[in-house]
């Protein structure tokens, strides 16, 4: 009984003890301290600015996913309470003195209205706080990890950044916290068996336990401020049809069935669709912005095939595909037949040419980039040690892939991933293939073939003949110049020369939803704004 | 005025590697380069930092800053102008491409501009104090005052989507070609592009005319019982047009590069609109051709200039 006694007694104490830890800056920075942070998320009335500032298209965040089967009971979604901000300032020591520097990168005025917001918020607690736009290198302003990965000093010239995680696979927004990752917050020591814990499974059950319990160690010690979730918003003019095909998220390849979409013939009986996303200099590398641009949508297709919510589905350019029972060797076998826009062959060599040269190129989306790089011999092919990827063999349409470790994501990144021809483009460096003339006009496989490109005016695409999965019903589209945001979007809807496409931006919304022939769709799509707080101390 | 010219000529390749010297040190100066602008901010921690790296140094910018100018301006010495960073296009392709679209919309902008300006400016100097002038006078200011994309922005809700008079934006459709084709896309952009020069020629047209009137020559004329019309256009208009043309002249490289908000408002294909981008992305070969192009526009327009005023005025000697 003694025993007893002595241990729950130790038992409390630890418990005690942890929580005392917890709630004690553990650097020289306030902002180290849980409780400053916390008193930061209650400062913010997100609900209000959602409905005011936002008009509505903005989801308050609770947790960095938006899925709540990934929260565990108990979440605090840190309601609007500037008395509770103020005890917990007031316990941390606060007293006011340091003005916060809040950096973010989005030049738009609506950012910098939330800004002001944010700013009045933090004062009616006591924090000051001063914002700025980034200029020049954004990117090595945001990124730069300090040597000690728990006493800083801070690599990064900040106290708090207002930036975005748009992720296709959940460990994406939890894969920084592994040791050492993070610009701004000091290794989280539970947090590192966890990410492990996610990326070694491809067990949906065992990923989810990992999401929760990482989920409630961010949201109670708010290492990092989830803020709002952002949707994407799908217009359709009244004179195109999906005819029941699902809608999803349009920055990546889904199955969208555009082959079955209808659109009204205009005067001289021809089906023509506007939309936007046409390039402006070059059309560019489908394996960097899975689908913003409407070639990479329309004009390349991905060997996997995913749903809307990007989850894969079945073969594409496969006609099946097959996983091993310790997830470490994926096969797919090519469609029979399969054909490039200039008539040729596609065949299992061009996927493999495609996926060593994608493991060489500079800029891939990051989650396709980790699946290439876990196959096994990668790292010495990457090295150029070796002249192939031991891990991909072929034989005949079927493609074997073996990895060194497991990527619990492998068959995301095929469902995004879209072959290349390799006859057009063997032997360029692979660091400078976007600088190839190729570019000018790709020879895709996708249902729409590229007709004309007229850089930053036009490009117009027409049906695939040869497309293995029937021709497409619409005869051309005419896809206007813009990159991801199209200044032009609103005045070219009203001119009818917007038929379908998408939009981040909530401003154009309304306006769109004003006009009489546009129909608007909201989309939940995994992209995430957020407050990172830098939590080391500043020099 | 051969001599003069080639003197002229020759003066211009210091000057020219001077600028393009100090344009070439002012991208330098900018926090960044090409290579960090092609990913986005948001993917930008989950990128590979040494692949960047190494498509950092097989595009050149590894290189010192001195080095890489060397390079270029040989480069350019030679007739290569090089490839964008972002897409290895050549950038002669992309001259090729934008700069017909820009100089077709400057010329249009500056014929109308020069034409009504005249026209407006002389009526407003030959009515002096009387309502039409002080009429054409506010509108000269407010032609001044307003921004173009203000003007550019209301031709496009009234012209354009409440009349359906034009096009909204952009040179051309697919499957067209000819000028005819493009000239009711031409329409709105150059009229809007004209307006705040229409005004300042009005303006300067105006005050020239009324100086010229004033002189000696003129008294002159009209004592030898010449008619009042002939006074005004043949003898007044003739001297007023000079300064004019030293105007119209220098704002020709101004238009090219004035074009830029105008071809964002309407979409317009032109190297204004490509040299926004370049600079946005740090496309350094790009920014430096635009920037090299339209520094010789303006040099060349001053010369042009030059030997414009001594073939309209006897009194000015080139060289002296």
């Amino acid at each position: 009984m003694n025993k007893l006694l002595t241990t729950s007694a130790v038992a409390l104490i630890a418990v005690c003890g942890t929580t005392w830890a917890w709630a004690q800056p553990i650097n020289e920075s306030e902002l180290s301290d849980p409780r400053v942070r916390q008193a930061i998320a209650y400062a913010i009335d997100m609900e209000t600015i959602a409905e005011t500032l936002f008009e509505g298209a903005a989801i308050p965040a609770i947790g960095l996913t938006s899925d709540p089967a990934n929260y565990p009971e108990g979440m605090n979604t840190y309601s609007y309470n500037p008395e509770r901000a103020r005890e917990l300032l007031a316990e941390a020591g606060w007293d006011g003195s340091r003005t916060l520097d809040m950096v973010y990168y989005y030049p738009d005025q609506l950012t910098a209205d939330f800004m002001a917001v944010v700013q009045a918020q933090l004062a009616d607690v006591g924090i000051d706080m001063t914002y700025r736009l980034l200029e020049g290198d954004v990117g090595a302003q945001i990124t730069g990890r300090p040597a000690d990965p728990v006493n800083g000093p801070s690599v990064v010239e900040w106290d708090m950044l207002y930036g975005a995680r748009a992720a296709i696979a959940n460990q994406e927004y939890f894969n920084r916290f592994a040791e050492g990752q993070m610009p701004m917050i000091p290794t989280v020591e539970e947090m590192l068996p966890l990410v492990e814990q996610v990326n070694g499974t491809v067990d949906p059950a065992v990923q989810r336990a990992g999401y929760q319990h990482m989920e409630g160690i961010i949201n109670e010690n708010v290492y990092i401020l989830p803020l709002y979730y952002q949707q994407l918003y799908i217009f359709e003019s009244d004179r195109i049809s999906r005819n029941g095909a699902p809608y999803g998220n349009e920055q990546y390849s889904y199955n969208s069935d555009v082959i079955n979409w209808t659109v009204e013939p205009n005067e001289d009986g021809e089906r023509v669709a506007y939309t936007n996303a046409a390039p402006m200099q070059f059309f560019e590398l489908p394996w960097q912005n899975l689908g913003i641009w409407v070639h990479s949508r329309y004009a390349f297709d991905t060997i996997l095939q995913a749903d809307g919510s990007l989850r894969p589905i079945g073969g594409k350019l496969a006609e099946s595909y097959e996983v091993s029972e310790d997830g470490l060797t994926l096969s797919f076998t090519m469609k029979e037949g399969l054909k490039w826009h200039d008539g040729s062959d596609l065949t299992a060599e061009d996927v493999v040419w495609s996926i060593e040269t994608a493991a060489l190129a500079p800029i891939v989306q990051p989650l396709v980039a980790t699946t290439i790089g876990s196959i096994e011999g990668a790292d010495a092919y990457k090295a150029g040690e070796a002249d192939s990827i031991s891990g991909i063999s072929v034989d005949g349409r079927t493609v074997t892939l073996t990895f060194a470790t497991i990527d619990p994501n492998m068959l995301m990144s095929f469902a995004q991933f879209a072959p290349l021809p390799k006859a057009y483009l063997e032997g360029v460096d692979p660091l400078q293939i976007q600088q190839h003339e190729f570019w000018q006009k790709p020879v895709g496989s996708g249902p729409f073939m590229i007709e004309e490109a007229r850089m930053n005016e036009f490009t117009t695409l027409v049906p695939f003949p040869d497309y293995h999965r029937g021709v497409a019903k619409i005869d051309r589209i005419i896809a206007l110049p813009s990159a991801d945001g199209d200044a032009n979007l609103i005045r070219n809807a009203a001119a009818f020369r917007a038929d379908f496409g998408y939009t981040k931006n909530a401003t154009d919304v309304p306006a769109l939803e004003e006009m009489e022939h546009m129909n608007v769709t909201a989309v939940n799509i995994p992209y995430t704004r957020m407050f990172w707080i830098n939590q080391f101390p500043r020099e | 005025m051969l001599t003069y010219i080639a003197r002229r000529l020759l003066t211009l390749i210091p000057m020219v590697i001077v600028i393009s010297f100090l344009i070439y040190l002012g991208l330098e100066l900018t926090p960044g380069d090409a290579v960090s602008h092609m990913v986005p901010p948001d993917a930008r921690s989950m990128m590979d930092e040494e692949r960047l790296q190494a498509l950092r140094e097989s595009l050149g910018l590894g290189k010192p800053f001195i080095v890489r100018y060397w390079i270029w301006i040989t480069g350019v010495m030679q007739g290569e102008f090089g490839y964008s960073l972002a897409g290895g296009v050549p950038i002669s392709k992309i001259f090729l491409d934008r700069l017909p679209a820009t100089l077709e919309l400057s010329f249009a902008a500056l014929l109308i501009s020069t034409v009504l300006g005249s026209i407006l400016g002389t009526i407003s100097a030959l009515t002096r104090g009387s309502l039409t002038d002080q009429s054409l006078t506010v509108v000269g200011m407010l032609g001044v005052s307003i921004p173009e994309f203000f003007f550019g922005l209301v031709a496009i809700l009234v012209f354009a989507l409440n009349l359906n008079w034009f096009p909204v934006g952009g040179r051309i459709l697919p499957g067209y070609d000819s000028f005819w084709d493009r000239l009711p896309h031409l329409v709105m952009p150059a009229m809007v592009l004209s307006i705040m020069m229409t005004a300042g020629v009005m303006r300067y047209a105006r005050s020239s005319m009324l100086d010229a009137l004033s002189r000696d020559f003129i008294r002159t004329a009209r004592s030898k019982g010449m008619p009042e019309w002939r006074v005004n256009i043949l003898h007044g208009f003739r001297v007023a047009l000079t300064p004019v043309i030293v105007l119209i002249g220098f704002r020709l490289p101004v238009l090219i590069g004035g074009s830029v908000i105008i071809e964002q408002v309407f979409q317009w294909p032109g190297i204004g609109k490509e040299f926004v981008s370049a600079v946005r992305s740090q496309d350094y070969p790009l920014v430096m051709m635009v920037a090299l192009f339209s520094v010789l526009a303006v040099l060349i327009a001053s010369l042009i200039v030059d030997l414009l005023t001594a073939i309209i005025d006897p009194r000015v000697r080139l060289g002296e």
